[in-house]
Formats: C-alpha cells, sequence, structure tokens
C-alpha cells in the first residue's frame, strides 16, 4: 500500500497512508455531490440559472447586434464567448459566495467541521461543484448561442479547449468567492458584496464591445482585464485566430487565483 | 411584612356619576381625516422610512450613477461614435429605465408592511382605504424625483446638455413621475398578491428587465430586427422614452405624451381596483 510522509513546520511528521488519501477523495467527492444536489433540488436555482443565459443572449443579440459594429462579424459570433465567461462568473462568484456565507451563517459549517472529515473537503467541494454547474449553464449557453447564428469555426478540438479553459477559470474564481463568502457575516451581505465586484468585472471587458471603442482611460483597464484575456481566448479557439498568448494568461490568472485563495479560503475556514 | 396604605373616603371630594362620563368620554369625536391628509400623512410616513433606513437611496443614487456611467463609457464608443454624442440619446432613456426600475420597491415595500403585520393597524383606523397605497406611491414620487435629479447631475456633469432647458427637463421629469406614479400600481398588486417579497423582486425583475431593454431606451429601433420592431414600437416604455427625450430636446411631441399618459391612466384603472379588492380581502 502507498504512503506519503508529510513533515509538518514544528518538524514532527506523520504517515498518510494510501487508506486516508482515499478518505479524502471520497470526502471531496461526497461534498461535491452534495452541493450539486442542493442546486438540483432548488428549482428557482435551476431555473435562474438556465434563464438567465438564455435572456443575456437573445437581448444583445437582437437589441444591440444591429447597432453594434464588431468588424464585419455576425454579432453573435462576437458575443457568444463573452456571455460563456459572464454566466460561468456569475455562478462561480456571486452564487459561491451567497452559499459559503448562508452555510456559515446556519452553523451548517460547524456541523461539517464537528465530523470526521477532511475539512479542506468542504471548500473543494464546493468549488468543484461550481464546474458541474457550469458546465451545464454552458451546454444551455452555446445551444442558444448556436439557434442565433453562433458557430464553432475552428474545429472541435479548440472549441472543447476553449470549454475546458471557461471551466478552469469559472472553477479559480470560485475560490476568491469562496474567500469573500468566508470573510461577510451572512448571506444579505454576501449578496452585496458578490454582486458590487462582479456586475463592473464582467462589463467592462471585451465581453460585449471591442474594447477598442472605449475611450482611453477606460480601455487601459478593459484591455488587461483578466476578463477580457479570458474572452479573447475563448473567442480565438472557437473562431480561430492567435489564441496563445491569450490562452496563457487565462491559465496564468487562473493559477494565480487558486494559488492565492484557496490556501487562504482553507486558513479563514479552519479560524472561524 | 407588609403595610397597606388606607385612605380614608372622606378625604375624597364626592365625584358623581355624570362628571365622570363626562371627562372619560368626550363630547366631539375628532374630525376623521379627509382621503388627502390621510394619503399625504402615509406619504410622510414613507418619507420617514427613508430617513430610518438610508440604505433605500441607494436604489435612486448608486443604482442610477452607475447605470449612466457604464452604458455611456462602455457602450457609447460602439453606438455612437463617442461617449459625447452617445450622451445626448441615452441619458433621457436611461432615466426611464432607472426610476421605471425602481417602482417595484413600492410591492417590496408593502409586502414587508404585510408580513409584519402593519397593514392589520392601518385597516383598524377610520380612514379612506386607499391612503394607505396612495401613501406609498406619494412618498415613493418623491424618491423617483431624487433618482431623476442624481442622474441629470451626473448627465450633466459628463456631456449632456438639454436644448428643451430647465422648463423642458422639468416638463420631461413631471411625466416620468406621474407615469412611474400609476405603473407602481402594478406592483403595489403583486406586493398585496405573493408571499415573500423575494418573490415580489423576482416577479417584477422579470417583467421590468425585457420591457426596459426591449424599447428605444438604448438604441434606436430601427437596428432592430422587423419582429422585434413591431413590439419595441409599440411599447409603453418607448413611448414615454420617446416623450422625455424630446420634451428636453425642446419639442412638444404631444402623440408621445398622449401615449404616455393613456398607459399611465390604464394601469391606475387596471390595478388601482385590483389593488384595493385584494387589500380589503387580505
Amino acid at each position: 500500500m502507498t504512503s506519503t510522509t508529510l513533515t509538518r513546520e514544528s518538524g514532527t511528521s506523520y504517515t498518510l497512508s494510501g487508506n486516508a488519501l482515499a478518505w479524502w477523495f471520497s470526502d471531496v467527492w461526497q461534498m461535491t455531490l452534495r452541493n450539486v444536489r442542493h442546486v438540483l433540488r432548488s428549482p428557482e436555482l435551476v431555473m435562474f440559472s438556465l434563464v438567465q443565459p438564455v435572456m443575456f443572449i437573445l437581448l444583445f443579440t437582437y437589441v444591440f447586434g444591429g447597432a453594434i459594429d464588431v468588424g464585419g462579424e455576425r454579432y453573435a459570433q462576437f458575443l457568444l464567448p463573452g456571455i460563456l465567461v459572464q454566466m460561468a462568473l456569475y455562478g462561480s462568484a456571486a452564487g459561491t459566495t451567497i452559499g459559503v456565507a448562508a452555510e456559515m451563517h446556519e452553523g451548517l459549517m460547524d456541523r461539517f467541521r464537528s465530523m470526521p472529515m477532511s475539512r479542506t473537503a468542504v471548500l473543494i467541494g464546493r468549488t468543484l461543484s461550481e464546474i458541474f454547474r457550469n458546465v451545464g449553464v454552458a451546454g444551455v449557453t452555446v445551444g442558444v448561442g448556436l439557434l442565433v447564428g453562433f458557430r464553432f469555426r475552428n474545429g472541435l478540438v479548440p472549441a472543447l479547449a476553449g470549454l475546458l479553459l471557461l471551466l478552469l477559470f469559472g472553477y479559480a474564481v470560485s475560490w476568491f468567492a469562496t474567500y469573500l463568502g468566508l470573510l461577510v457575516r451572512n448571506a444579505e451581505a454576501a449578496q452585496a458584496v458578490g454582486g458590487v465586484w462582479i456586475f463592473p468585472f464582467t462589463l467592462i471587458s471585451s465581453a460585449f464591445v471591442p474594447t477598442g471603442t472605449m475611450p482611453g482611460w477606460l480601455e487601459a483597464y478593459a484591455a488587461h482585464s483578466p476578463m477580457t484575456a479570458a474572452v479573447n481566448a475563448l473567442r480565438a479557439l472557437f473562431t480561430g485566430g492567435p489564441a496563445t498568448s491569450y490562452v496563457l494568461q487565462t491559465v496564468a490568472w487562473s493559477v494565480g487565483l487558486i494559488a492565492v485563495f484557496a490556501p487562504l479560503a482553507v486558513r479563514k475556514y479552519g479560524s472561524r | 411584612m407588609s403595610t397597606a396604605t388606607t385612605t380614608d373616603s372622606k378625604d375624597l371630594a364626592p365625584v358623581s356619576a355624570e362628571s365622570l362620563a363626562a371627562l372619560l368620554v368626550s363630547g366631539e369625536r375628532p374630525p376623521r381625516p379627509s382621503a388627502l391628509s390621510a394619503s399625504l400623512t402615509f406619504g410622510w410616513r414613507a418619507v420617514l422610512k427613508i430617513k430610518h433606513v438610508p440604505e433605500q437611496l441607494f436604489d435612486v443614487t448608486a443604482f442610477p450613477i452607475m447605470m449612466v456611467l457604464m452604458y455611456t463609457y462602455l457602450f457609447g464608443g460602439a453606438l455612437a461614435g463617442s461617449p459625447k454624442e452617445y450622451i445626448q440619446f441615452l441619458l433621457p432613456g436611461i432615466l426611464v429605465m432607472s426610476v421605471v426600475m425602481i417602482t417595484m420597491y413600492t410591492g417590496v415595500s408593502v409586502n414587508t408592511d404585510i408580513e409584519k403585520g402593519v397593514f392589520d393597524r392601518f385597516r383598524s383606523l377610520p380612514i379612506w382605504r386607499p391612503s394607505t397605497m396612495v401613501g406609498y406611491l406619494l412618498g415613493d414620487a418623491l424618491r423617483y424625483t431624487i433618482a431623476s435629479l442624481v442622474m441629470l447631475t451626473v448627465g450633466m456633469i459628463i456631456g449632456y446638455r438639454p436644448d428643451g432647458g430647465v422648463g423642458g427637463v422639468l416638463a420631461g421629469v413631471a411625466l416620468l413621475v406621474a407615469f412611474s406614479f400609476a405603473f407602481s400600481w402594478v406592483w403595489t398588486m403583486f406586493g398585496l398578491l405573493l408571499r415573500s417579497e423575494k418573490s415580489v423582486m423576482g416577479v417584477s425583475m422579470m417583467v421590468l428587465f425585457p420591457l426596459t431593454f426591449l424599447s428605444n431606451i438604448f438604441v434606436d429601433p430601427k437596428t432592430m430586427p422587423g419582429w422585434l420592431q413591431a413590439f419595441v414600437n409599440n411599447s409603453p416604455i418607448t413611448h414615454l422614452s420617446s416623450a422625455v427625450r424630446e420634451l428636453m430636446a425642446g419639442d412638444w411631441p404631444a402623440d408621445e405624451i398622449a401615449w404616455s399618459l393613456g398607459w399611465a391612466g390604464l394601469f391606475v384603472l387596471v390595478f388601482g381596483p385590483i389593488t384595493m379588492r385584494l387589500y380589503n380581502r387580505k
């Protein structure tokens, strides 16, 4: 049987057997399933998650599409990657922040802490469940996108790579959202905090209009926003064009967010 | 040990039953307040609620400012060539959108008061029945005016110049507040009909979001597909937006004003009685 030896800062070492690792994976999986079930058993959450992207696509395509010039391209082709990233972040950010804060406030997290299970599993399960939610939302978004004229013009492999990148970016942001949820007192405060930053963060980007049409001072921010990097990466992977730089930027932002906020969140969870 | 204090009855002046009755029961009941007086009192109550819960003002200050800045600078270049040009078209429309959006809080307030049981106490008072509802709407009319002033100020700072001058702006705001007052009756109905304030907000957002976006607030309907233009050109929000836009530009769009006031009248005639019927049955 495999075993891993871990050494603490104090110098004492202990062995984590393969069996313990299996338990850890089991804990993570159970917590992930629990969060997925929680979403599926809340019809209003499911409805909201699915109706929102449909509404945004139809609204922007038909209301703004004819008035916005995106260089001869069909607006639906330009818009869909932006909506995909926006919807992934709306769920991962606002949903996670509110969910974590509500469970802390209700005392559910205290019950989890009293159980013989890994503490990290609670938070990892929460963030992993967002991947499942984002898969569903992305499916609906792409489906509606195809109906209004969007097409994957760059082949199947880049399209799948783009969707995987989307899930990675959404997962990374959900760690930041988890940390925010642990910082605030209750669900109401979480709703305010979660909504305040996500709205401008997603809109001040290349999601809906080319950044070149914005005033200089706004373009300076929008062009270097992680949201813009993710949207441009998806756009290049779906439609064609130079993608490497944007993909690397998005991966770097994602890894950076996880590296910073996952330990912070776990530490905060342990100290609350 | 307890000591009982006794008072000799001969120390007290004799009291007749008649004089006691005269003291306890006033000969004249205070006059019943008029419909206007009662409505204004409840309107003042709504204003005092703003004083005690200042967070309410977030929706009439921060939200409209964010909307003006965001749409002007984000979409201005793409939709009109530059933010400076776009603000002339956008500001009256976004003014309409923001004020119409905050009408839903009337329903939320009504629902909250029902949950707290305050309405049961109001119903026991000898006042004109609709005054509680009218009071809410009068209080909210003040909020709509504040929102309008905030947005116009921000608009002027970033380059909006109304050719209609003060008169045109005041006429536009007056029309907008009148329409919003009428439109609020829709949400008072939902406030009485639905169980929780979350439900009221959910339903109102589902109605308001498409209604405000599917209009000429952001773009000229000519850029939209034909089937969508048919709806947009006949939407009450489009008529209101056009009327406010033209009034502020110094024109007098009689047909658009008539349409806006017609819709406002329809909202009051339809939803006013429904609201009062629901209120009386609660």
